[in-house]
């Protein structure tokens, strides 16, 4: 493998883990192993959550230096794990090239949930949730019809390629209204233990853990990224059902 | 009885979220039992009386599962902590913060708005607590082994 095929199939690698969620120190190690693996002076690997860039040295002194921007991000912890354990596969068997970009693309088609199983998810995760915080089962069965919608908004939005703060604010908008409305209807009994419920799907959970272990490996400008965009997912569902609760007048 | 449903409850949530975080496998049943054993922990240590140190206690916990887990089933961390951490976040902290500043009532908005902070930076302290003692350990163990490697070298 020369270093220009190297570089390619390190940074792709970088680029798949980043796209899917991995945090950055883990990115960064796993490039760095690969590239050490193989006849390399010196190699260095800088990641933030947009971009990646990777630089090597050859034992010739040759250079190369190759950067990726990252357009689309999602979180995909099985796609994490596969390459997770490709990286380690790579260190030990050292491929060559083909092989190489052959595991990343049979990682790429690894199954995905379908969106019925997504759907069944967020009914499961909406009334559980909803019990959890206190409501009766009227409130869980409200949170179990409104979840599916709510994924259902976030999927056709995510098909028009909508901004992910828009696709929260919509998200928590539907599932303030619909719980309202289940309320008036008297189906659930408190709206707010019902919204809570299906909100717990867009809480940033992911984004507060990856941007405090990034915190703790002393990736400062990642972890700072990710914790703006916590703060900012949370204000979304704030004003999301905050207009949807400000509308209740209108509905009595 | 008070341990047992709520405890279910942050199980099934949990495994939902598995299937939204696309996890497939034995990982599944094994991340969301985090999440329970996350819950149980926040429950068992009700006797504080403070509930910043009981999500302080059941991060602390679910970060040290995940990593014990993590070197059991050779699967990244993340995997685990990421589901088990879901029942902890302040989701209705964000919700009632924003139906106080609805209601215009300024003082309890800014009590539910400092706590919610608050409980997001107890579970960010309890995973740093947690990882940092993981990464020593972990330089520690590399160490160990270089010297010992060293040792048996010189003896030869």
């Amino acid at each position: 493998m020369n270093v220009n095929q190297l570089l390619i199939a390190s940074t792709a690698v970088g680029q798949a883990l980043l796209e899917n969620g991995a945090e950055i120190y883990r990115v960064e190690e796993s490039v760095e192993r690969i590239v050490s693996a193989y006849d390399v002076v010196d190699v260095n690997v800088y990641a933030v959550p947009n971009t990646i860039i990777v630089s090597i040295t050859m034992s010739d002194n040759t250079c190369l230096t190759k950067t990726k921007r990252i357009r689309h991000r999602g979180t995909n912890l099985d796609r994490v794990q596969g390459l997770n354990d490709l990286s380690r596969r790579i260190v030990i068997h050292r491929p060559d090239f083909e092989m190489i970009m052959k595991e990343l693309e049979t990682i790429d088609k690894r199954p995905v949930y379908d969106l019925k199983t997504q759907l069944f998810a967020y009914a499961l995760t909406s009334s559980t949730f909803a019990l959890f915080f206190g409501g009766t089962l009227n409130d869980a069965l409200c949170a179990l019809l409104i979840g599916p919608v709510v994924r259902l908004v976030s999927f056709y939005l995510g098909l028009v390629k909508a901004n992910p703060f828009f696709v929260t604010i919509a998200c928590s908008l539907t599932a303030g209204i619909l719980g309202i409305i289940g309320t008036q209807f008297s189906i659930g009994n408190q709206f707010d233990k019902i919204i809570i419920g299906v909100v717990m799907n867009l809480v940033p959970g992911v984004a507060l853990t990856n941007s405090v272990r990034d915190l703790i490996a002393g990736d400062m400008i990642a972890g700072q990224a990710k914790l703006v965009e916590a703060i900012l997912t949370a204000t979304c569902i704030a004003v999301g059902t905050g207009t949807a609760v400000s509308l209740l007048p209108l509905f009595q | 009885m008070d341990f047992i449903l709520p405890c279910l409850y942050s199980f099934l949530a949990c495994l939902g979220f598995c299937i939204i975080f696309n996890i497939h496998g034995k990982i599944v049943f094994y991340a969301s039992f985090g999440g329970a054993l996350g819950w149980f922990v926040f429950l068992l240590l009700s006797f504080a009386h403070h509930d910043l140190v009981q999500y302080f206690g059941a991060m602390v916990v679910i970060t040290l599962y995940s990593e014990i887990m993590a070197r059991i089933h050779k699967a990244p961390a993340t995997l685990y902590l990421i589901t088990g951490l879901i029942p902890l976040v302040p989701g209705g902290g964000i919700y009632y913060t924003m139906e106080h500043f609805i209601e215009g009532d300024t003082s309890k908005f800014l009590s539910s708005f400092v706590h919610t902070f608050a409980i997001a930076g107890s579970l960010a302290f309890g995973i740093l607590v947690v990882s940092s003692l993981m990464r020593m350990y972990q330089q520690l163990m590399l160490k160990m082994k270089y010297n010992r490697a060293n040792s048996s070298k010189k003896r030869v």
